[in-house]
């Protein structure tokens, strides 16, 4: 089987076939750029030009102002101290989040692979099932529950809350991807006399890396874009960075700030946009090692 | 050296690492599930009674004339959501492969927008399907005077401006998902192919596809997951309108929730939607698990 | 002996001065958020302060998002000290599951049995006793018009629905913009809710929204208010779909379009760009000096807490908002009008002059639907009329509908 995701030899280029291919994936490019485009120029335009309402003009003059509002300026109520004050909320929600998430799907995926608990398939399917709910459904139970044992709105709270909606798919990612893995290497390591969490941490977490990156980014984006759990379980003090956004954006009175809002929501999107760019390639390799295999 | 371990692999440790998957079932799943149902049986309004009132509140829902829009609409959603995700990925995915240059910079652009919230998606796609402010109004800037495009003004039309821009959102995942699979083909099966004189394309959906039934299989979990759960793109881009044309089930559950102050008809919603989900992945899933031992 | 006694008595003084000196926390959970509001809410969260509280700000934006916010803080047992909800009955749930404290001290105090309007005290007064307090007063049915539309079409501001129709006639024949709609659920509905009270009268509007009355409902003056509703179509612009609220404003502002139905807080779009009433743009809230004012507006409720300082805080919290100098303060920046009658008028536009008149005739005081309709009969009626506007559905189509949602349990 051909494991490589090395370039294969070019071909050249001016054939009609060839072309044909550059056509559709240039237009596909488009496609997918043009709301980016209409975002990264709104946010730079000033508002006089936005009242002419051509959303595809390049601006005639280019200003950061709003930007800088948005960060660090813009009304969120009786504060006007932008959306960064929410950044490190969404921070200190997104870090503990992760890393309770991806460790208790990988562990998950690992048990469910290789290990034979007779209770554990009924409950992997209710987990799975479990991904389809609207989480609004879920909230006032869990409200109630939380509020018993008097962690409500509070940091562990909301990690708590993403852990258990990361839960569904985070546990599928892992378990199809170490089920993917040569099994000889998991009778080896029995045989060498290895039990359950030996043969984990030396085994089969060093083996995790593409597929971790895919759970990092699937966790990230759904963590750090969350708005109602962070409202419901965070805690005034600790906002994420999305309900200052929707303060921004969603006030009900006045003329709409567009330049601003695109900043704001630019600047939101700042962190999952980077960790996907920087892990970006690692994300293919990670899903073809075996992540999504039956 | 160290005495080998027979038998299966079954161990206490592995029981115990389980156990969070089993408290966070038990506690943050089968609770909740088995809460909503029992207020759906009540006359909760805005806080939960537990008064019994049978089987009302789904007489109400069956005879609400908007739960019955919303999951045609979800319907209709669903369709051409994942048969245009899962045929743009597989074309994406398919093209790509063609040892295009620059491949790096393109799967960068196709996959980017699924780092995008559904919000910012909803919100500028709303701008460019806005006659007044977006692809139609710069047409007829352009010079094309009589050019419509005001599909998210129509009562049929506005469902599948919703299906475009979460199409933007995810195709580059299935994209992603399907190019992986596709790396998995052996690439002599290709040059086999080519010594019968079969056609590059046929090549692609008579040999390649069958092959890459994982891929999609999982593509449209993860798809199906997402249609289930719409709601953040259709409140920012046009808030179930015009009319209750782009109305769907998760929308019309937090409306009643919250604004609405009746959560006895929102779990009755809940639970009915629970029911088909079921109905229609439990034997998907069961399928999937059994093809896979 | 007396000199422990003097010891202890100064010290007893000393902490009094102390515990008095620590200000009352009061968080308070709200949604004005734009920069109109967020000025108005300074008023309050000033005044507060001022008085020896400390106001803490929880600022949520779109009213569902906060009410959701703090009805699962009640729910979870960690309530804000107050909390913002609109004159009407989405709090009474609360008040019947005992969620809420009362403010009768402050009431009797400040003599709310005397001058408070009926409309209002009807739903923040439930079986006698005062649970909430009323922040401000709105008024919904008001009719907009900029002046340089009407001019131009050649006519002038109607006094009677026969000079309106007509007006929006000759608009449409000069090329513009007769009727400003703005295309969502809630502003459907409430175009069709100053269509009923205006044009359908104040007895049939009591009668639908008031009683549920199913013959109302069913009777022919009924159709020919959703008819004349339809009818509004014809003069409205294809942007209608989706458009906000004060987008649909800034149509009159910038002299596009001639007429909106849209409550007073359409106000502070005209006073943001710049336009004085009277001037470049009129109001008027209904024909004749008998018309129905329909009011509105917000209150704070005070979540029920055994935590001494919030209750302090809470009582603090009544007396200040409700005291005229905020009232003043406070109403000027939000463009609402005081909920005390015995505040100084003088300084507010001719529009809100007019409210104050109208406030004053208890004839003339009408409750918005709000006030009358629980929540989800109140939405299903915004999805019935959302339907009717934006579909063919034929009027007779549209009563059969209203009556299944008054008739449902």
């Amino acid at each position: 089987m051909n494991n490589t995701l090395s370039p294969r030899p070019r071909q050249p280029l001016f054939t009609p076939a060839r072309l044909g291919v550059y056509f559709f994936l240039v237009s596909a490019a488009l496609f997918f750029l043009l709301p980016l485009y209409v975002m990264g120029v709104t946010s730079i335009k000033p508002m006089t030009e936005i009242r002419l309402g051509n959303i595809f003009a390049f601006p005639l003059e280019v200003t950061f102002a709003p930007w800088a509002r948005a960060w660090s300026s813009a009304c969120t109520g009786l504060e006007c101290r932008g959306i960064s004050v929410g950044f490190w909320n969404s921070t200190r929600i997104l870090i503990p989040s992760l890393v309770l998430s991806i460790l208790l799907g990988s562990i998950n995926g690992y048990a469910l692979a290789y290990w034979r608990v007779r209770w554990a398939g009924w409950f992997f399917a209710i987990l799975m099932l479990g991904a389809f709910i609207p989480y609004p459904v879920m909230l006032y139970p869990l409200v109630r529950m939380f509020a018993a044992v008097n962690l409500f709105q509070s940091i562990p709270n909301i990690v708590l809350i993403h852990t258990f909606f990361g839960m569904p798919i985070m546990t599928l990612v892992f378990r199809n991807y170490y089920a993917s893995l040569p099994v000889e290497l998991f009778k080896a390591a029995r045989i060498d006399g290895g039990g359950f969490w030996r043969i984990y941490f030396q085994l089969m977490v060093p083996m995790s890396l593409p597929i971790l990156v895919v759970a990092l980014i699937l966790q990230t984006t759904g963590i750090w874009n969350d708005f109602i759990l962070g409202l419901i379980f965070a805690g005034r003090e600790n906002y994420p960075m999305t309900v200052q956004l929707n303060n921004i954006i969603n006030s009900t009175q006045g003329e709409k700030i567009y330049n601003v809002n695109m900043a704001a929501t630019l600047l939101t999107s700042m962190v999952p946009l980077a960790v996907y760019f920087i892990s970006g390639r690692w994300f293919v390799r990670g899903i073809a090692a075996g992540a999504v295999k039956g | 050296m160290k005495k080998p371990r027979k038998g299966p692999a079954t161990a206490w440790a592995a029981h115990w690492a389980l156990l969070p998957m089993g408290a966070t079932v038990l506690i943050a799943y089968i609770a909740s599930i088995l809460w909503t149902v029992r207020i759906s049986l009540s006359n909760s309004k805005m806080l939960p009674r537990s008064d019994w009132a049978g089987l009302t509140q789904y007489i109400n829902l069956f005879t609400t004339d908007r739960w019955s829009t919303a999951l045609i609409n979800i319907g209709l959603f669903g369709l051409f959501f994942i048969a245009g995700a899962l045929a743009l990925g597989f074309l994406l995915a398919v093209f790509i492969d063609q040892k295009v240059r620059l491949e790096g910079i393109f799967r960068t652009i196709y996959l980017y927008s699924f780092a995008m919230s559904f919000v910012a998606c909803g919100v500028v796609w709303q701008w460019m399907f806005n006659p007044a402010l977006g692809i139609q109004r710069s047409l007829r800037n352009w010079g094309w005077d009589s050019a419509r495009f005001d599909w998210i003004a129509s009562q049929d039309m506005a469902i599948y401006c919703v299906v475009i821009c979460v199409l933007w959102h995810s195709s580059g995942l299935v994209m992603a998902i399907l190019l992986a699979g596709l790396r998995g083909v052996d690439d002599e099966q290709w040059k086999a192919a080519r010594i019968e004189g079969i056609p590059r394309w046929r090549y692609y959906l008579n040999i390649v596809l069958p092959q890459l039934g994982p891929s999609f299989g999982t593509a449209t979990v993860l798809l199906a997951v997402s249609v289930v759960k719409l709601y953040d793109a259709v409140v920012a881009m046009t808030n179930g309108g015009p009319g209750d044309a782009t109305d769907v089930p998760t929308k019309f559950i937090m409306d009643n929730l919250f604004e609405r102050q009746n959560i006895g008809l929102a779990s009755a919603a809940s639970a009915t939607m629970l029911v088909t989900v079921v109905i229609i992945v439990a034997p998907l899933l069961y399928a999937r698990s059994r093809a896979s031992r | 002996m007396k000199k422990l006694n003097l010891v202890l008595a100064t010290l007893a003084a000393a902490l009094g001065v102390a515990s008095a000196a620590s200000a009352q926390k009061a968080e308070v959970i709200h949604w004005w958020t734009s920069g109109g509001e967020s000025a108005a809410v300074k008023q309050l969260a000033d005044a507060y302060n001022k008085a020896g509280g400390q106001w803490v700000d929880n600022a949520i934006a779109g009213g569902d998002n906060a009410r959701a916010a703090a009805l699962n803080r009640i729910a979870g047992g960690n309530p804000p000290v107050a909390s913002q909800f609109n004159t009407s009955k989405q709090y009474h749930e609360l008040i019947d599951a005992d969620l809420l404290s009362s403010v009768d001290d402050v009431a009797a105090k400040e003599g709310w049995d005397q001058w408070m309007p009926k409309p209002i005290k009807d739903v923040i007064k439930i079986k006698g006793h005062y649970f909430a307090v009323p922040v401000n007063i709105h008024s919904g049915a008001w009719f907009w018009y900029s002046k340089a539309v009407l001019a131009k079409a050649g006519v002038a501001e109607p006094k009677t629905e026969a000079e309106f129709w007509n007006a929006l006639d000759k608009i449409k024949a000069s090329g513009q913009i007769g009727f400003a709609q703005s295309g969502t659920l809630t502003y459907e509905r409430a175009t069709f809710t100053a269509v009923l009270l205006h044009m359908g009268g104040r007895d049939l509007y009591n009668k639908f929204y008031g009683d549920k009355d199913i013959n109302a409902t069913k009777s022919p003056a009924f159709r020919t208010v959703l008819e004349k509703f339809k009818r509004l179509r014809n003069y409205t612009d294809p942007g209608v779909p989706g458009r906000t609220w004060n987008d649909t404003t800034a149509l009159l502002v910038t002299d596009k379009a001639g007429f909106q139905t849209v409550g007073d807080w359409a106000k502070g779009e005209f006073l943001a760009a710049g336009k004085t009433a009277g001037k470049e743009f009129g109001c008027f809230a209904g024909w004749g000096p008998a018309a129905p004012y329909m009011i509105s507006g917000d209150v704070f409720v005070l979540p029920k807490t055994s935590n001494k300082e919030s209750i302090a805080a809470q009582q603090l919290m009544a007396r200040v908002i409700t005291s005229p100098a905020t009232q003043v303060a406070f109403n000027m920046k939000k463009g609402s009008i005081p909920i005390r009658p015995d505040v100084d008028a003088s300084g507010m536009d001719i529009c809100a002059q007019a409210g104050v008149i109208a406030l004053k005739d208890p004839a003339r005081q009408t409750p918005d639907p709000s006030m009358l309709m629980a929540p989800d009969v109140y939405g299903k009626v915004a999805d019935v009329i959302t339907k009717f506007w934006n579909t063919d559905m034929k009027a007779e189509e549209a009563q059969n509908q209203l009556v299944a949602v008054l008739s449902a349990k």
